[in-house]
């Protein structure tokens, strides 16, 4: 008797842990996204009352529109080109065996391992030596050096699904290698493409470090937001905030519904 | 020329007669692997690994009327390495990023396993979800989210003003910098633990289950040990997050004392002091070098072991 009573003590225990980390994780996103309707100018308790008026203040807000286009831009040229370099490093890991594969493989992994700090300061340094620095070209150039990473684990992951001889026997019936690439490894990896062109996608439109050092001018929304938060209080920034939370969201929901990682799965992909 | 052949479609494959066919069309087994490998080892090295490689050349150069100058001096070396802020931001940073990393392996390590075992596959699958998006949305407007609910008229406090206490001073302090990182560090820490419990085989977890184990006696001697090589993932990961992270000091703490990642942005923004930042960034790529490298030995020692036995 005892030893179920503190068997559903400690489970109760156990799910209320979770619940608290779970609360932990959301209430941020909460709090932006309930205060950004509050018409206080300082968000706090008590509720100021509904207003609309900081969500149509930012659609009227002309550095933001220019820093939400260019964060479209950066963000769908980031993810087509990850997405290319991560589908052909992961094709190379899959088939090739070479000296330096290693190395290779380190090359395209550890990018979103340094610091962005670090390697904002170490891209700008060197694109403004080669003249490529301000512009909205550098900070793709440099977001892709990052999410190519996530792109290659994530394709990486679905060929390890690919079967051996699907290759050679397309060979054996004459298709070039070129053509079994287009027509038989593509289409079988589709869902990863997918899922790493979204997840490339919000990983640049959540990165502010890099593009503040490179972009030089050129704002993308995270930079603007950065820019705002280091000003007065200003209402505005929850409702953006709103905004690019729903964006960034939703990409990430739809990268993990075509990448499907599951628990049951063995921890492969886990960095 | 192989750059047209890739382009090539490769519909007439089965109509052509075979052998000519391949003979012309097909890439000759060196060209492939280059053809797709080129573009991402250029990409690579001209944005990620040149940049790098320039910051360590910076260290050794000059500034000279504001412009950098190639020298080859110790100078910057030298100046940032016995500088007392740099000493200070340097043990404060190491500090910080240790007790985070103690505290996110605390607060991980019972969360996981309460995911991996204790939820069904459905509630499982959300917790994972749940887990990832935080990864890839929005640190910075998270952390803002903290400053809201933590300042002196933030939220916390005017619900303890409203039963007639005095405000509380949550923000600026240990208190909220750590809520800061491991807002940061706990999604990616548990996400990492997760995928290592749910990949443990459960039929060692039921054969000590009819040897008589405790379920204490259990997760010591079975599930933590299968784990390890995890764990010191999620331990450096935390740390090498926590250690380089430059906006939960800045707006948990306004930057007081500085961290590292700190004094190198001011380094850099306040005007020409290039090779100077440039030391505090390598001597912080070092540092996470040698974490990893320690993380990576600790974590294989058992493996090797366990192959001898």
């Amino acid at each position: 008797m005892s030893g179920n009573l503190t068997t559903a003590l400690s489970r109760a225990a156990q799910y209320a842990f979770i619940t608290g980390i779970a609360l932990f994780i959301a209430i941020p996103m909460l709090v932006i996204a309930v205060f950004s309707f509050d018409a206080n100018r300082f968000p706090t308790i008590p509720w100021g009352g509904f207003s609309l008026q900081w969500h149509e203040a930012v659609f009227a807000d002309d550095m933001i529109r220019d820093a939400f286009v260019n964060s479209l831009v950066v963000g769908f040229g980031t993810a087509v080109i990850a997405t290319i370099l991560g589908f052909a490093a992961a094709y190379i890991d899959y088939r090739y065996v070479f000296r330096g594969k290693t190395l290779f493989g380190l090359l395209v992994a550890i990018p979103p391992a340094v610091p962005v700090s670090i390697l904002g300061m170490a891209m700008l340094a060197f694109l403004s030596r080669i003249g490529l620095f301000g512009s909205v070209e550098a900070i793709v150039a440099c977001h892709v050096a990052i999410a190519t990473s996530f792109a290659m684990a994530i394709i990486r992951l679905r060929l390890g699904e690919f079967p051996r001889d699907l290759e050679p026997a397309a060979w054996n019936l004459g298709a070039s290698p070129f053509a079994t690439l287009l027509t038989v490894v593509l289409p079988f990896c589709k869902p990863a493409l997918i899922a790493s062109f979204f997840l490339s996608a919000a990983v640049s439109f959540d990165e502010f470090l890099i593009a503040w050092f490179v972009g030089g001018v050129n704002e993308t929304l995270p930079v603007r937001i950065l820019n705002l938060l280091q000003g007065q209080v200003n209402p505005k920034i929850n409702a953006i905030g709103t905004i690019v939370l729903i964006i960034s969201i939703a990409l990430v929901l739809v990268a993990q519904r075509f990448v499907g990682v599951r628990a049951g799965k063995t921890s492969q992909s886990n960095t | 020329m192989t750059a047209i052949e890739a382009s090539m479609p490769p519909a007439p494959a089965p109509d052509a007669e075979r052998g000519g066919y391949r003979a012309r069309y097909a890439a000759s087994p060196a060209t492939m692997p280059v053809i797709l490998g080129l573009p991402v080892l250029l990409w690579q090295v001209v944005f990620f690994a040149a940049p790098l490689v320039f910051l360590i050349v910076v260290t050794f150069w000059k500034v000279r009327s504001f412009r950098l100058e190639p020298d080859f001096s110790f100078d910057n070396w030298a100046k940032i390495i016995l500088s007392t802020p740099f000493q200070r931001a340097l043990v404060y940073t190491s500090e910080i990023a240790v007790l985070c990393t103690a505290l996110t392996l605390i607060v991980a390590l019972p969360a996981a396993y309460t995911i991996a075992f204790r939820l069904s596959s459905r509630l499982r699958d959300l917790a994972i979800t749940f887990l990832i998006v935080p990864i890839f949305s929005s640190y910075m407007l998270r952390i803002y989210a903290w400053q809201i609910v933590l300042s002196p008229d933030g939220i916390i406090n005017s619900l303890i003003k409203m039963t007639g206490l005095g405000g509380l001073p949550l923000l600026g302090g240990q208190l909220s910098l750590q809520i800061g990182l491991l807002t940061l560090t706990l999604p990616v820490a548990i996400l990492i633990l997760v995928l290592a419990f749910s990949g443990i085989d459960r039929t060692l977890i039921e054969a000590a289950e009819n040897l008589g184990c405790r379920r204490s006696k259990i997760i010591l001697h079975v599930l933590m040990p299968s784990i390890r090589n995890a764990t010191f993932l999620a331990g450096s990961t935390a740390f090498l997050m926590s250690f380089g992270d430059y906006i939960s000091p800045l707006f948990m703490t306004g930057s007081k004392p500085p961290t590292l990642s700190i004094l190198i942005v001011d380094t850099v923004k306040s005007g020409s002091q290039w090779p100077r930042a440039s030391v505090i960034g390598v001597t912080m790529l070092a540092i996470l070098a040698l974490v990893f490298l320690l993380a990576n030995f600790l974590g294989r020692e058992r493996k090797i072991q366990r192959r001898a036995k």
